[in-house]
């Protein structure tokens, strides 16, 4: 703890002179009138002792003079050790992607940096070595000012997604030179620039430098796509011990697919992570997180590079291919499907779109446009997966024996080997181990597979090189050879099962998808294509996506695959949504090394202990507390305070400090229990006039429903959904005014779930068949309110419905208009046993049943006339019924049917 | 004599509550008190007795004889009429209660004036303000009249205002008699020189007497005195008990020799005993009449 105005404590030696001045000060005398004064007149008692002040009560001002006095001295508890140098100060932040792990420790950090420059009195001047996101300048920094206006910018920062540029920083701290001091909160990584941007700052003058032992910044690479998995690579400075990182893949909807941990060893600084995934899950992944404080290192989006590779498929006789079990494609269908995009066409139709494998079955490859199609497609980084067969074997018997092939990895012998058979001594060959440079390596081969016939390659020194898979006997299975980027790979047998059992083994299903993984990915084969691709959605230094900023710019594909993360070209997602691309920070990173120490400069930790606390604030709260007890004591000492007083002063005390709980305590009116009695419920729809019309129509309707029936309902209860229990209503009747706010969320649950658990809700529009005169603008009302509604199908009610039926006959069902639809729930709807949960209609009825104190219907008919407002009680009496028994009275509609069931 | 409840609503509805209070401390003193049971002047009825010879005949009473075959005369009991001047101290220092009181001691002091008022124009005697109109009141109108008047008494000083006062008449000074002793003997003296018989009633606090303060405690006096401050208060409790005695003491001397009687009230204690004790003073002596 230190004291910021330490001079102030010297007062403390006031303190016995205070003592002694309110020892010999006695206490104020209470004041007495009193009628018999004349008797006093001259009194002296016996012994004159000098009335004392208690020496508590001199113990409690002593106490909180001292709080004053030290409270002035304004204590900082957990202060940071004060700056060294003098003048204004230059705060440097490292505000790149590496400093966002820990950005709040740092901003607390530099935070308490200001807070001990304010108390020195510097000025200070804000440096922050990122480049900046608006305009993608060059850190400058910005001129001295009070720590006061400092504050808001330094609470302003947030780290930037792109790294620190450490040459531009120091060009910027190069005028400082000599002027005063520096506070560094550094990400302690050294990147490109370090030395001269160390000399510039130690240059300033004295410097403190914030910073951890390790820089805790762990830069995620770009993943290598291997043959059945995805290489996670994970760079950070190297520790001194190992530690364990973790990371997620996730997929497009921020779940995690799988999770996986590696341990970086000490001294070590990359560290790879093999995600091993099925393909249908890996083809789903679209970004890798590494476990812990978020950052832009820590995320690497993955696009439709490492993802979709779709697969064309081409036989020599499109047909035949077709057919189950023996054509040609079938096998390579049943093997691909589950797990690619599968294509079929001609070669042009095939080649016009992006494809990232083309199988071709037993094709003979045709010199001439065809070929030289194919080849620049390979060239350009395609792979190229041929099947042998009796068209090839034959085409090479033919007239290729002067034009080779060029899309063949291996010259082929003429013809075809036949192993076993009736006029053959051989056997069927199995397959022997696959070699370890062959992508097929560590598949298990099944001993069951054999192959009877082959195409042979000519033997030549690169043969065993070029083979991925051989028979038991030696002879190249597989063969395959690099053109351009792309690659040629044949199989020398076929895809079907005439020449081997190898496509009916798994082992197939396996090899095929490990070629297909091989496969660059279409990425690779339209980079060519020169199209800018706008940004998207880029990450900010967290590593959380949104909006792109202003200053981010648009590039082609092919600059994206080697851009820097910077301001112009944020780290995200670019182009449109079929061909997106994504800019990562790790792909041109440098790696990532601790800084050394700057020279001459004073080291802290980042997070060295509790933020500064003052303490003045609380030291003078203490000290007003203590005089305010101070003056009740004397009050009551001069009998101007009775204990009486002294207990209403506390309890009024407790009243202002816990207001809240003193409202609690009220004691509200108990609601009246709606379960006792049956009660018909209204929406309060907030406006008087309408509820109050509603209130009288519902008792109208209550009073006739009690005269007429057994029914015993009671008044009608107000209720608001989603805040009224509405469990205890059968019926709810529901007006629709005219630019009512929208239902919140809890009311739409509400009477969704009244409506699915038997209840039933009138909607009133109180506008159908008054000819548009009347509640202007409620059907735009009620499709509003009712949006989230789960408001069944609805129908026309008809005379044959049960609501038609439930009490009375009816036929029509005016209320106070007649004429418009009333509709119901479909008869189909068996839900709820057939009972609608909402009848809509507009005929305003609550008018036509209200009543008002004298008893009487205060609001015409409209056309008019007693009979209308009788049918309309009668129709409330049916609804009434409907509401309580429900389909009870659906057997009545049936009677015609029953009846004449019984009379056959 | 007893006032019903019937009656006493009526009442309240027309006097004020230090009238009806007056009434109800007076009504429970009138049952253990016996007025002059003689036959003589007066307007109340008597009895009737058989006409003699001798009698006026005028004072037959026709009304009576008509019933009878004997003439019968209609005696009326003896009243005489006696003034009693009353007299409250209405000062400054009069306006005070301590906590432990239940009253001041002016409210106290006109309860008992106005129930003893009632109960002597009960008893038909004629009372007077001292210090109000120079009227002799009697009947029960005037018990509304003297409250009337107790009610504009302007503030006055410790000691009864040079009122002519009839001769013979009875007179009572009500007050905390707290001035000094011969401004006390000055008054009695000039009122025993009408001549007027009459009786002293002090009006104390209980603070007053006990004295129940404790620490330093400054005093300030009611009408203007300098106030004093008691370093202890505690200490001097007893020499004030004994100043106040030497007070009442000499209070008592000064009615002895004027023939009057004195009593000390604490308005914690019950009004009934005060005003019992005061109209016994007041009510005649045997052999004296």
């Amino acid at each position: 703890m230190i004291f910021a105005t330490p001079w102030v404590l010297l007062a403390l030696a006031a303190l016995p002179l205070l003592w002694w001045l309110l020892r010999i000060t006695p206490p104020s005398p209470h004041t007495v009138a009193f009628p018999a004064i004349r008797l006093l007149f001259g009194l002296t008692a016996p012994e004159e002792t000098p009335a004392r002040t208690p020496w508590w009560l001199l113990a409690l001002r002593m106490l909180a003079a001292a709080l004053v006095i030290v409270g002035l001295a304004r204590p900082v508890l957990d202060a940071g050790a004060s700056l060294a140098g003098g003048g204004p100060l230059v705060l440097v932040v490292d505000d790149g992607w590496a400093a966002a792990p820990d950005w709040s420790r740092r901003m607390a950090a530099a935070s308490g940096v200001l807070d001990r420059a304010e108390r020195a009195g510097r000025d200070v001047a804000l440096l922050t070595t990122a480049p900046s996101e608006a305009d993608a300048a060059s850190p400058v920094a910005s001129v001295a000012m009070p720590v006061a206006e400092l504050r808001p910018r330094l609470s302003a920062l947030r780290p930037k997604p792109w790294p620190v540029d450490r040459t531009a920083a120091a060009a910027a701290l190069r005028p400082w030179a000599g002027r005063g001091g520096a506070a560094y909160v550094a990400d302690g990584l050294a990147g490109p620039g370090w030395d001269s941007f160390a000399a510039a700052l130690a240059a300033i003058g004295p410097v403190t430098v914030l910073r951890d032992e390790v820089p805790p910044a762990r830069l995620l690479l770009p993943p290598r796509a291997e043959v059945d998995r995805l290489v996670a690579r994970l760079q950070q400075a190297p520790r001194p011990l190992p530690e364990t990182v973790a990371v997620l893949a996730q997929s497009g909807d921020a779940r995690t697919l799988a999770r996986v941990e590696a341990t970086i060893p000490a001294g070590t600084g990359t560290v790879e992570l093999p995600i091993l995934l099925p393909p249908e899950l890996r083809n789903r992944l679209s970004r890798l997180v590494v476990e812990g404080p978020p950052s832009a290192g820590g995320v690497v989006l993955l696009d439709e590079r490492w993802r979709r590779r779709p697969v064309g498929l081409l036989a020599g006789d499109a047909v035949a291919a077709a057919i189950p079990l023996s054509g040609m494609l079938y096998y390579l269908r049943r093997a691909l499907d589950p797990y690619v995009e599968l294509r079929v066409g001609d070669l042009a139709s095939l080649l016009s779109r992006e494809i990232s494998v083309l199988i071709l079955a037993d094709h003979v490859v045709a010199a001439g446009p065809e070929a030289a199609m194919l080849a620049n497609w390979v060239e350009k980084g395609g792979l190229l997966l041929r099947f042998a067969g009796p068209r090839v074997a034959q085409g090479r018997a033919s007239d290729m024996a002067e034009q080779p092939d060029a899309l063949l990895p291996v010259t082929l012998l003429a013809g075809d080997r036949q192993l076993g058979g009736a006029m053959s001594w051989s056997q069927p060959a199995g397959l022997d181990d696959f070699p370890p440079n062959s992508p097929f390596a560590g598949l298990k081969v099944p001993a069951e597979v054999r192959v009877t016939r082959q195409v042979l390659a000519q033997p030549d020194a690169h043969l065993a090189a070029a083979t991925w898979a051989r028979l038991a006997d030696g002879t190249p299975l597989v063969t395959q050879a690099t053109r351009g980027l792309g690659r040629v790979v044949l199989f020398h047998t076929t895809a079907n099962a005439d020449w081997s059992d190898l496509a009916l083994s798994g082992l197939f299903v396996d090899m095929l998808r490990r070629l297909v993984a091989l496969s660059a990915g279409i990425s690779g084969i339209t980079e060519a294509d020169g199209t800018r691709l706008a940004p998207v959605e880029t990450l900010d230094g967290f590593g959380v996506a949104g909006p792109p900023q202003a200053a981010a710019a648009a590039l082609t594909a092919g600059e994206i695959a080697t851009a820097a993360a910077s301001p112009r070209h944020p780290p995200g997602l670019y182009g449109p949504e079929s061909g997106r691309r994504t800019l990562n920070l790790g792909t041109r990173h440098p790696p990532l090394v601790a800084a050394p120490p700057v020279p001459g400069a004073r080291e802290e930790p980042v997070a060295g202990a509790a933020p500064e606390r003052l303490l003045a604030p609380w030291l003078l709260a203490a000290a007003l507390a203590l005089l305010a007890i101070d003056l009740l004591l004397s009050l009551r000492l001069r009998g101007l305070f009775r204990a009486r007083a002294g207990a209403g002063a506390a309890v009024l005390l407790l009243a202002v400090a816990l207001p809240a709980q003193a409202q609690t305590l009220l004691p509200s009116p108990p609601p009246p229990n709606p379960a006792l009695v049956t009660q018909l419920a209204y929406v309060v729809t907030g406006d008087a006039q309408v509820d109050g019309i509603v209130r009288a129509g519902l008792l109208g309707l209550s009073d006739y429903v009690n005269r007429r029936t057994n029914a015993a309902l009671g008044e009608p209860a107000p209720v608001t959904p989603g805040e009224t229990d509405l469990s205890f209503y059968p019926l709810l009747y529901w007006p629709i005014v005219p630019g009512s706010p929208k239902l919140s969320g809890a009311a739409v649950t509400a009477l969704n779930a009244f409506m699915a658990h038997g209840g039933i809700i009138l909607i009133d529009t109180r506008n159908g068949g008054s000819g548009e005169g009347f509640n202007a603008g409620s059907e735009a009302a009620l499709a509003q309110l009712a949006q989230n509604l789960a408001v069944p199908p609805l129908a026309p009610l008809t005379p044959q419905h049960v609501l038609a039926r439930s009490f009375y006959l009816l036929h029509d069902f005016p209320g106070r208009f007649d004429g418009d639809d009333v509709w119901v729930q479909r008869a189909q709807d068996r839900t709820n046993d057939s009972v609608s949960p909402v009848i809509i209609g507009g005929h305003d009825w609550a008018a036509a049943w209200a009543i008002d104190a004298q008893g009487r219907n205060p609001y015409a008919t409209l056309p008019g006339g007693a009979r209308q407002r009788t049918l309309a009680y009668r129709f409330g009496v049916n609804l009434v019924m409907y509401a309580l028994t429900g389909n009870y009275k659906g057997d009545q509609v049936h009677i015609p049917a029953i009846l004449e069931r019984l009379g056959q | 004599m007893t006032v019903s409840a019937r009656r006493a609503e009526a009442l309240g509805a027309r006097l004020p509550p230090l009238q009806v209070a007056a009434e109800r401390v007076a009504a429970t003193v009138a049952q253990g008190v016996h007025g002059r049971r003689r036959v003589g002047q007066g307007d109340s009825f008597w009895q009737y007795r058989p006409f003699l010879a001798g009698d006026d005949a005028a004072r037959i009473d026709w009304r009576q004889s008509a019933r009878t075959d004997r003439h019968y005369v209609r005696e009326t009991e003896w009243e005489a009429a006696q003034t009693v001047c009353l007299w409250r101290d209405g000062s400054a220092s009069m306006r005070w209660r301590s906590r432990a009181a239940p009253v001041e001691k002016i409210a106290r002091a006109e309860l008992l004036l106005l129930a003893l008022a009632s109960l002597l124009l009960r008893g038909g005697e004629r009372v007077r303000l001292i210090g109000g109109a120079p009227r002799s009141l009697s009947g029960r109108v005037g018990l509304d009249r003297l409250a009337d008047q107790l009610a504009r008494l302007p503030e006055s000083g410790g000691m009864p205002p040079e009122a002519p006062v009839p001769r013979h008449a009875r007179v009572v000074l009500i007050g905390d008699l707290l001035a000094p002793l011969d401004e006390i003997q000055r008054t009695v003296a000039r009122l025993a020189a009408v001549p007027a018989s009459g009786h002293l009633l002090q009006v104390l606090d209980p603070a007053e007497a006990l004295l129940p303060y404790q620490g330093r405690v400054r005093f300030e006096g009611l009408e203007r005195e300098a106030d004093t401050l008691i370093p202890r208060v505690e200490g001097v409790r007893d020499a004030y008990a004994a100043r106040l005695a030497a007070q009442q003491k000499g209070l008592a001397a000064i009615a002895t020799a004027a023939g009057w009687g004195f009593a000390v009230h604490h308005t914690d204690h019950a009004p009934e005993a005060a005003l019992l004790g005061l109209y016994t003073a007041l009510a005649p002596q045997g052999g004296r009449r």
